[in-house]
């Protein structure tokens, strides 16, 4: 961006903390009376330097690492680590444990679509619908935490399996649960149809067209709101997504309002995903018989080879290219988060519009910065 | 989209620049090509095999063969292949035409791996340090004989 201003021109920065969007960073926006005119993301505020801290530290280790690099989607980052290790060891998880992490990492979705759509309202100005949602996330937080033992940061993969089985009396709370999660969601979207503010806010306003989402590299949620039905768990399945019957959400008009109905329908395929894989999942152990490793040993080596295995992050497409030297540790990690592009995209989405409308589109991306940041 | 098919058309159309072609399983292949046609074979791989959405770009420092690979996932919209395609580089001096005219969202990947590896992208529209301190830059943190960083608060309190 040119910071040259002209007589009728301001030069806005937005952050670094608080710009709609957890987690520090800046927007530079140069506006024109109220008209946005260009814009320039800045990132770098906390890099923790992940790829890095993985090529030092043994398979096991990486698990709570990769954990951190965006916390609410800490089980998907470990499916994408621990998939990749997986193929790389030529591990096949059992059919049991294969269940029970697409349960969690359904569940962890649920939570982080209810936290970015609370975000979302508490940027246009709505604190109570901030509350709700966050109330009833905590209700989802609470089956996680029972089954992995920690509310966020899990480490509850493991390569061929899961640490643990379900916890006694899971169904029944995940019943209950998603019967709580039913009828908030309901409430809002009456909500949402009916307010008028809401509507003024967000019905076309931060139009994403499917030709520049593609263009912009953008996945999940905002891409599926342009009418793209991409999505890595139908695309290029894992898990034993394929046995289990889902649609893919989409919308068309790629507002901000297609954005936030998405995530509100995935929420809704995600509790039926959940349902299926609770009444499918097999009897049988959670780990392979014939693991060529012990299952807590920090120092296992895998094979040489290399492996770029992604998944469906709830924010889109996540995934990690891994190269292995043979020795105990990754000799070269890559993670490609789907937060990146979506930010890279903010510039040419706000170009043109209310400087009012800024945070309601950054914040509709549900963008993590942590994660980009990583 | 077939994995064998696509191969086959990147190596009849490129076959002085692609090389090392591997087919891993039906959705991952890999391809070597040469980073003089990096721009050429992203082009056809955009326009002609659906290889629209570039999932990511990369380096990788190969200290013993004193080269670096940059790395680049191409992945569709329209079918499950991805293509991990990679151009070896010389380790003392790399460089490669920047791929940001055929994928807009190479840009920040670029910048990245510039600041963190030091492969220079020519042409690039933009290239500066993007996470990195201006102080860090030439520093290529993520190279393989990188010592650590230079502590100027604990020196300060040694």
């Amino acid at each position: 961006m040119d910071t040259n201003v002209g007589p009728d021109e301001m030069l806005i920065h937005l952050g670094p903390q608080h710009v709609a969007q957890p987690g520090p960073f800046r927007l530079n926006v140069k506006v024109k009376g109220e008209t946005v005119q260009d814009s320039e993301v800045e990132i770098g505020f906390i890099h923790k330097g992940i790829e890095k801290i993985l090529e030092n530290k043994t398979y096991l280790q990486g698990i709570p690492v990769v954990d951190r690099a965006c916390y609410l989607a800490a089980l998907t980052n470990e499916e994408a680590f621990v998939g990749c290790v997986e193929k790389l060891a030529g591990v096949e998880p059992t059919e049991r444990s294969q269940y029970i992490r697409v349960i969690v990492e359904e569940l962890s979705r649920i939570q982080s679509h209810l936290l970015g759509y609370a975000e979302y309202a508490s940027f246009l100005g709505f604190v109570s619908m901030f509350m709700y949602p966050i109330a009833v996330r905590e209700k989802v937080l609470e089956l996680l935490e029972m089954t992995t033992g920690a509310r966020i940061t899990h480490s509850y993969l493991r390569f061929g399996g899961v640490r643990d089985d379900l916890p006694e009396g899971f169904e029944a709370k995940c019943k209950e649960t998603f019967d709580y999660v039913r009828k908030g969601v309901e409430e809002w979207g009456e909500l949402m149809k009916t307010d008028m503010i809401y509507r003024e806010r967000a019905v076309g306003v931060g139009v994403l067209t499917p030709d520049i989402a593609s263009d912009l590299g953008v996945s999940g949620p905002p891409l599926r709101a342009t009418g793209v039905a991409f999505d890595i768990r139908k695309d290029d399945p894992y898990l034993v997504y394929d046995d289990l019957d889902f649609k893919v959400c989409t919308e068309t008009a790629g507002d901000i309002d297609a954005r936030i109905w998405v995530r509100i329908a995935e929420i809704y395929e995600s509790m039926y995903i959940v349902e299926q894989a609770l009444d499918q999942m097999p009897s049988g152990p959670l780990f392979p018989e014939n693991l060529p490793y012990d299952r807590r040993s920090p120092v296992m080596r895998v094979p040489k080879g290399e492996v770029f295995y992604r998944v469906e992050d709830p924010r889109g497409e996540m995934g990690f290219y891994m190269i292995s030297d043979g020795s105990d540790k990754p000799y070269r990690v890559k993670i490609r988060g789907p937060v990146y592009p979506t930010m890279q995209a903010l510039p040419p989405l706000i170009k043109g519009t209310q400087l009012a409308d800024v945070v309601a589109i950054a914040g509709s991306m549900d963008a993590c910065t942590s994660e980009a940041d990583r | 989209m077939d994995a064998e098919k696509i191969i086959d058309s990147l190596s009849s159309k490129f076959p002085e620049a692609i090389s090392d072609t591997t087919t891993e399983s039906e959705r991952r292949i890999s391809a070597y090509a040469d980073a003089d046609s990096i721009v050429e074979v992203c082009q056809y791989l955009k326009e002609e095999l659906e290889f629209g959405h570039l999932c990511s770009e990369t380096a990788v420092d190969l200290i013993q063969k004193n080269e670096i690979d940059v790395v680049y996932h191409i992945g569709s919209y329209d079918h499950p292949v991805v293509l991990t395609l990679k151009a070896r580089l010389p380790r003392d001096n790399p460089q490669i035409e920047s791929v940001v005219p055929v994928y807009w969202n190479a840009n920040w990947y670029e910048r990245e791996t510039y600041e963190l590896f030091g492969v220079q992208y020519k042409n690039h529209p933009d290239l500066r340090n993007l996470v990195l301190p201006d102080e860090l830059l030439g520093d290529w943190p993520l190279r393989k004989d990188y010592e650590g960083f230079p502590q100027n608060t604990a020196k300060n309190l040694v």
